[in-house]
């Protein structure tokens, strides 16, 4: 499938998943957005499935405790300054199931963008807003860059005999991996303009025309909006 | 950086800039592509007219094609992941015919000897092929005026002949930016010595002058610090070291050279332990250290001295003293972010040297590094070497040459034990 469509009906499954209203909906496209992200490498993956499942277990946390929702009280608690008193009703719970899994959804459809889809064939496919795809493109590099940049600072402190052990260890990792970033963006755009980029009169390589798995995406893409708004 | 500089450039003419790390020749080079003063800002007088376009009335992405810039650090310039489409990027970006990019694409690939990496993932690339990437995506745009820095900087030499000729039968007027004048003096049309800002005539100074490669074959000597037994190691399922033996004697020097891809930076981490081999053994005696090479993976620390003494459990005086010994004194409070890239190489340098290792594995320590600065080091380490045995990866020959004691090729590696 070209990245196009494919990035369309990722987008739809967002779509779908923002719109729909029922937590059995949502979670059947976060299911089927985790089956997609599991054909990615193990290693590479690993990473952004830590994150979205973490993302989601924290919103069903939280939820409960700032939100005022419904009249099945499961658990009552002492009274907080600001947040007032602390309960955690049956309607609570099922909100934050419902926005947790949808979050979850709405990240794996990231993840699924991140992991598969050839980000190059993508920018150079687009025919309108080249330069925010292409910026959305640099983007997505930024997590496997910075995971890059983080195992060779490792090594090169492992070449020294200093081990990084602990989230201590790492979290100093994060300012040079930080200033490492800024420094290469500085050199990656004095690069880009050095190549010409942004100049007016630009062209794109031809690219071979859409099949009909790419057009039948495109419309299941629209479908899953639809679908949202009227059964979900 | 640069003061009352003139130069004139002749179609098809090569020009070999020469010069100390610092001395301005990637400013010149950026002054001819108009990134100096577009880029970078600053104070700029005077002219600088390329094909009949003044660089301070246009942009430097307007001069793109006409003129094209390989940069120093070729990881820093890839826009794309895939090699096809990085080497599209420029013909896409100066408006070339649509049906003629991924042919000229495909052939400036074929050219620089990398049209079989067209599908392959940048990040998956070695430094050397990473290196050829990005000079032929200069090469596709055919310009009339191409500027290369450090081209040829992970470059093995057969590589870096290749590369340099490829740039002369362009047609093109060529300014090339060289830490290693043997691997431009032959090529080239005119030399220009950069130094101090200012552009030199002449003779060039001693250690500029290109010398052949002695390299020495001495037999291995003392106790072993290090024993490779038969190691193998494979990234994935793509095998890179095949049962490979490599004793390092205390007291001893040993460069490890051989073309790019064959392995020779996985030999020396294996070496260091910093992979484990899938078959065979490495037995070490005393402590190794490793150093890298990409410089930017010394700036952990926001003091110079602190980076050091890293490796020290933060023994701020023997730092001081490595800095020293690296022609470092008076650096030791500046960020290590605030360095030129040839301090960037010492600095590293440094944070290695001062363990004071038993094990010392150096990988392409002279990336980037002017021939006095190596001179340097050769003695530093010829110094040195009789406290520990010592790994030089580089495809540096000359440094090779002065600095070791016997030479290993990993160019047959594939078929049979090193040593």
């Amino acid at each position: 499938m070209s990245p196009a469509p494919a990035a369309a009906l990722l987008a739809g499954a967002v779509a779908a998943a923002l719109l729909a209203d029922r937590l059995v909906s949502v979670t059947a496209i976060a299911l089927v957005l985790l089956v997609v992200c599991l054909r990615a490498p193990a290693g590479r993956r690993r990473l952004y499935l830590i994150g979205v499942i973490g993302s989601g277990i924290a919103v069903f946390v939280v939820t409960p405790f700032v939100a005022t929702v419904g009249s099945h009280v499961l658990w009552s608690g002492p009274t907080l300054p600001v947040l007032g008193e602390l309960d955690v009703t049956r309607e609570e719970l099922y909100n934050g199931l419902f926005q947790g899994v949808r979050l979850a959804a709405v990240g794996l459809a990231f993840a699924a963008y991140a992991l598969l889809l050839d980000h190059d064939r993508l920018v150079q496919s687009a025919r309108f807003a080249r330069r925010s795809v292409l910026t959305v493109a640099l983007a997505t590099r930024l997590v496997p860059t910075l995971e890059r940049d983080a195992a060779g600072l490792v090594e090169a402190l492992r070449g020294r005999g200093v081990e990084v052990t602990g989230t201590r260890g790492r979290a100093r990792l994060l300012t040079p991996l930080l200033a490492g970033s800024l420094e290469r963006a500085l050199n990656l755009a004095e690069a880009m303009e050095a190549r010409g980029y942004g100049r007016a009169g630009a062209t794109r390589a031809l690219r071979p025309p859409w099949s009909a798995l790419d057009r039948c995406a495109l419309a299941g893409a629209a479908g899953l909006v639809a679908l949202g708004v009227l059964w979900l | 950086m640069l003061h009352e500089c003139s130069l004139e450039l002749e179609p098809g003419e090569v020009v070999a800039l020469l010069g100390p790390s610092g001395g301005g020749k990637s400013t010149l080079l950026r002054a001819l592509a108009g990134l100096v003063p577009h880029f970078h800002g600053g104070r700029f007088s005077g002219r600088v007219d390329v094909a009949g376009h003044d660089t301070r009335r246009v942009r430097p992405a307007e001069l793109a094609g006409t003129v094209a810039t390989l940069f120093q650090d070729p990881e820093d310039q890839v826009v794309f992941t895939r090699v096809a489409a990085e080497v599209a990027f420029g013909l896409e970006n100066v408006g070339t015919p649509p049906a003629q990019i991924s042919p000229r694409a495909a052939e400036a690939l074929a050219a620089v000897g990398a049209g079989h990496l067209a599908e392959r993932l940048v990040a998956e690339l070695s430094g050397g092929e990473l290196q050829r990437v990005c000079l032929a995506s200069v090469l596709a745009l055919e310009p009339r005026l191409l500027l290369l820095d450090e081209p040829t900087s992970q470059l093995d030499p057969e590589g870096a002949a290749a590369a340099i000729e490829l740039a002369r039968s362009s047609g093109a007027a060529v300014v090339v930016s060289e830490q290693r004048p043997d691997r431009i003096l032959d090529a080239c049309d005119r030399v220009v010595f950069v130094e101090n800002g200012r552009l030199r005539d002449g003779e060039l100074p001693p250690a500029w002058i290109p010398r052949d490669a002695e390299l020495r074959d001495e037999q291995p000597a003392g106790a072993p610090a290090c024993v490779l037994d038969g190691v193998s190691f494979a990234y994935g399922a793509v095998p890179v070291v095949a049962d490979a033996s490599l004793t390092l004697g205390r007291g001893e020097i040993v460069a490890l050279v051989g073309p790019n891809g064959s392995g020779k930076t996985t030999l020396a981490k294996l070496a260091a332990g910093l992979l484990e081999p899938a078959a065979g053994g490495v037995e070490r005696e005393g402590r190794a250290c490793y150093l890298s090479q990409d410089p930017g993976r010394y700036l952990v620390r926001e003091r110079a001295d602190e980076e050091v003494a890293l490796a020290v459990g933060g023994d701020l005086s023997r730092a001081r003293r490595a800095l020293a010994e690296l022609d470092l004194a008076g650096f030791e409070t500046r960020h290590p972010r605030d360095l030129s890239s040839g301090e960037r190489e010492r600095l590293a340098l440094a944070a290695v040297l001062v363990a004071e290792p038993d094990l010392l594995v150096l990988d392409e320590p002279t990336r980037g590094v002017d021939p006095e600065r190596k001179a340097e080091l050769a003695a530093l380490l010829r110094a040195q070497a009789p406290s520990r045995a010592t790994l030089v990866v580089t495809n540096d020959l000359v440094f090779a040459g002065d600095v070791a004691d016997r030479c290993v090729s990993t160019a047959a590696e594939r078929e049979r034990a090193l040593v």
